[in-house]
């Protein structure tokens, strides 16, 4: 069921997950296409979330915006240049460089791998910001199996720091090993699922990355039957129509639904673009989440040593990195 | 006399055999209406370089768990794979000759495998390479039955001129070499109505085994599967009364079709794609021949690899993570007569609304069910017959019954 509306108010809106926004024109959301979308939000009951820009929109924008209870996404930095002065706070804040210090309360910081190796030391620093730390890999398809020591040693490393702080009582928020520790179930991107996202053609898509494919011609149409639809999936006049759903839903996802990696994105954008089938994940997606669901069982086990820490939580010992080398066993 | 491939088939079958296929041209001598090589043409023929390359692919990666195969099969395929048998015929002694230098557990755990239309069978070439590899061949030649049947549908391309007489006159010689060979009859809509004359007119050409099936492509017209269950009943009819049922074959009728099927226990993939693995002349991998793009009618072809880089094992795990009630509609899981609902995920691709191998295409369902009526009659009737003439345990004894061909 749909939750969540994130509005791309415009085409270089900042990237805020896997996928880079190639798109360097800006092309803003016309404000009657923002407002539609926004009613379309009001009658279906969506959280709005709005992904800006990083230069001033308009003054009339900013009472449209506010029109509805939102949360706002910006690039780090810009929220003073938007317009939007109405002495809220950005909800999350996105960089492609550690910051720092953090102000939102939310940071999605987007690093490939090497540029994370040669950060490491300052991404743990932030672990005592306050903030939730998301850190979000621009480059898994580039991993390989012989990272994998490297990744392990970085995510102990990360682990040392986040005890220290657990042995200070205090409660840091990382995304790749404290989520697992307090989740009992999947809990991933779920895009199509829960989310939907509005482009500034007023078109819908299942999420940022598959609009900016389909301005770039990345990929052929999404939609077979409906081949004008390229990546589309609906348009504010017809509604949200996603042919295939239940295919992004995880009881349709074979590698996945037995899967307890709870923390991973299950990013649909990256199973598309690396496997070809938006419910199957790539053998790096795999490897990558259960080093860290491992390192999770690590952290959580340590914290133990030190006092009661979420009882009702247990990440079992497993042999595998990929379920798929043990799929016929799940 | 040659002596056949079942006879030697021991060595083998015993196993699990990696199906490996050479897309040697993408032409034929005829247009066959039925055809799903919606891209066949005369210029995309498989140079020696390209097939050489790829064998030393597949040998080098013998311990690869994608090749770690007791056995392997070594498939030929078109168009007609004999318009070139002069590069078939140089890839596999380039096969034997490598498979015994390298040791390789394949060496003498093999066989070349052949669907032809058996046009130029007789010719010496391919006489010549019948004789040189009698021990590990195995050819079908595709007849569909009578003569206007089979013309109907297998035509040249050019003249359009049906090709059934060139045909037949090299069914004798095919037999002689491969007695228990089996032929491959495809029913499109048009075809419905010669069903039962096909088969018996097969059986009296000395073909034991026919392998028949409806295609999979959403070809089919209103009042299709009345007719169809007609023709089945008829010619369960006459299989029975005739007592064809004791020495011949047809793949229409099953004791292990129309049963549901249990969501866990039958929840395996019907179709081989992606454990299969095919080239063409360019040196591209596929799952299967038909995600060539000569096999496609709306999809961009899926390729996996290429005979340089290797395979991309991301872009299979799709394939090799596929099970039946994922790609099923809930009413397909729920069917009270599922089992031998077959499916081709080349065709689930292409027909499928978006980019996925996970959308069953449905098309054949009110042919599965009228086959499903016909073969229920038909084992009714059989039995009933045997029970009466207390034949019934000599019957379970010997029977013989074609297993459905899962690519």
């Amino acid at each position: 069921m749909l939750q969540y509306l994130v509005i791309l108010l415009d085409d270089t809106s900042v990237a805020y997950c896997h996928a880079n926004n190639p798109l360097k024109e800006r092309h803003l959301m016309p404000l009657e296409t923002l407002k539609k979308g926004i009613l379309f939000g009001m009658k279906q009951n969506l959280m709005i979330q709005y992904v800006f820009p990083d230069y001033a929109l308009p003054e009339e924008y900013a009472s449209v915006i506010e029109s509805i209870d939102n949360v706002k996404i910006y690039p780090i930095g810009c929220m003073p240049v938007t317009g939007i002065n109405d002495g809220s706070e950005a909800d999350v804040e996105v960089t492609n460089a550690v910051p720092e210090k953090v102000e939102a309360k939310n940071l999605v910081l987007r690093l490939t791998f090497s540029e994370m190796l040669k950060q490491k030391d300052a991404i743990a620093k932030l672990f005592s910001s306050g903030a939730r730390i998301n850190l979000c890999i621009t480059d898994v398809e580039q991993f390989t199996d012989e990272q994998i020591e490297t990744y392990k040693q970085v995510l102990n490393e990360w682990n040392a720091a986040l005890l220290d702080l657990y042995k200070q009582s205090q409660s840091p928020q990382f995304n790749l090993l404290t989520d697992r520790m307090m989740l009992e179930k999947m809990h991933n991107c779920e895009a199509g699922v829960s989310n939907i996202t509005l482009a500034p053609n007023g078109k819908f898509y299942l999420c940022p990355a598959f609009y900016y494919d389909e301005q770039m011609k990345v990929f052929n149409q999404m939609n077979h039957h409906n081949p004008s639809s390229d990546n589309s999936v609906g348009d504010l006049e017809k509604g949200v129509d996603i042919p295939n759903p239940q295919l992004l839903q995880l009881d349709h996802a074979p590698l996945c639904r037995n899967c307890d990696a709870y923390q991973c994105r299950r990013c649909i954008w990256l199973n598309r673009r690396l496997t070809w089938d938006n419910n199957t994940p790539s053998h790096q997606q795999c490897v990558m989440a259960h080093l860290e669901r491992n390192a999770s069982r690590d952290l959580l086990n340590d914290i133990r040593k030190v006092g009661e820490f979420m009882p009702n939580i247990d990440i079992k010992e497993i042999n595998y990195l990929d379920p798929f080398d043990v799929r016929k066993e799940l | 006399m040659i002596r056949t491939i079942k006879e030697n088939a021991d060595s083998w079958q015993s196993g699990m055999a990696k199906n490996i296929t050479f897309i040697v041209t993408k032409d034929c001598q005829l247009a066959c209406k039925y055809c799903y090589l919606v891209g066949k043409n005369v210029k995309e023929r498989m140079p020696w370089e390209v097939a050489k390359t790829f064998i030393g692919y597949v040998l080098d990666h013998e311990t690869d768990p994608d090749f770690a195969y007791e056995s392997v099969v070594w498939d030929f395929i078109g168009g007609e794979p004999f318009l070139e048998i002069e590069l078939i015929d140089k890839i596999c002694d380039y096969i034997k000759t490598e498979l015994f230098r390298r040791n390789h557990h394949w060496f003498n755990s093999y066989r070349f495998s052949f669907s032809t239309n058996g046009i130029n069978y007789h010719e010496k070439a391919v006489q010549d390479f019948i004789k040189k590899n009698r021990d590990h061949l195995s050819i079908g030649i595709t007849i569909d039955g009578t003569e206007k049947k089979h013309d109907l549908n297998r035509v040249y391309k050019i003249t359009e001129k049906g090709s059934y007489k060139d045909v037949v006159k090299n069914i004798p010689l095919w037999l002689e070499q491969f007695p228990g060979g089996g032929t491959k009859v495809t029913i499109s809509s048009a075809d419905i109505p010669y069903i039962t004359e096909s088969v018996l007119h097969l059986y009296s050409l000395g073909i034991h085994e026919v392998n028949i099936n409806v295609v999979f492509e959403d070809v089919w017209q209103e009042g299709d599967d009345l007719k169809f269950e007609e023709q089945l009943m008829q010619l369960a009819d006459e299989i029975i009364d005739g007592g064809y049922y004791q020495d011949y074959a047809c793949s229409f009728f099953s004791e292990h079709i129309g049963k549901p099927q249990d969501p866990e226990r039958d929840n395996q993939n019907w179709c081989g794609a992606g454990k299969m693995l095919s080239v063409d002349a360019a040196g591209n991998l596929y799952p299967c021949t038909r995600f060539a793009q000569y096999s496609l009618r709306d999809k961009e072809t899926w390729v996996i690899g290429n005979i340089r880089d290797g395979i991309d094992k991301n872009k299979l795990r799709p394939f090799l993570t596929l099970d039946r009630t994922t790609q099923s509609k809930p009413e397909c899981i729920s069917c009270e007569v599922a089992s031998g609902c077959a499916w081709c995920q080349g065709e689930n691709y292409d027909a499928a609304q978006t980019h996925t191998v996970f959308e069953r295409a449905t098309a054949i369902c009110k042919m599965h069910k009228a086959r499903v009526r016909a073969n229920n009659y038909y084992w009714n009737k059989l039995y009933r017959k045997l029970e009466l003439e207390d034949l019934r345990e000599q019957y379970e004894a010997n029977k013989r019954e074609v297993k459905p061909k899962i690519c």
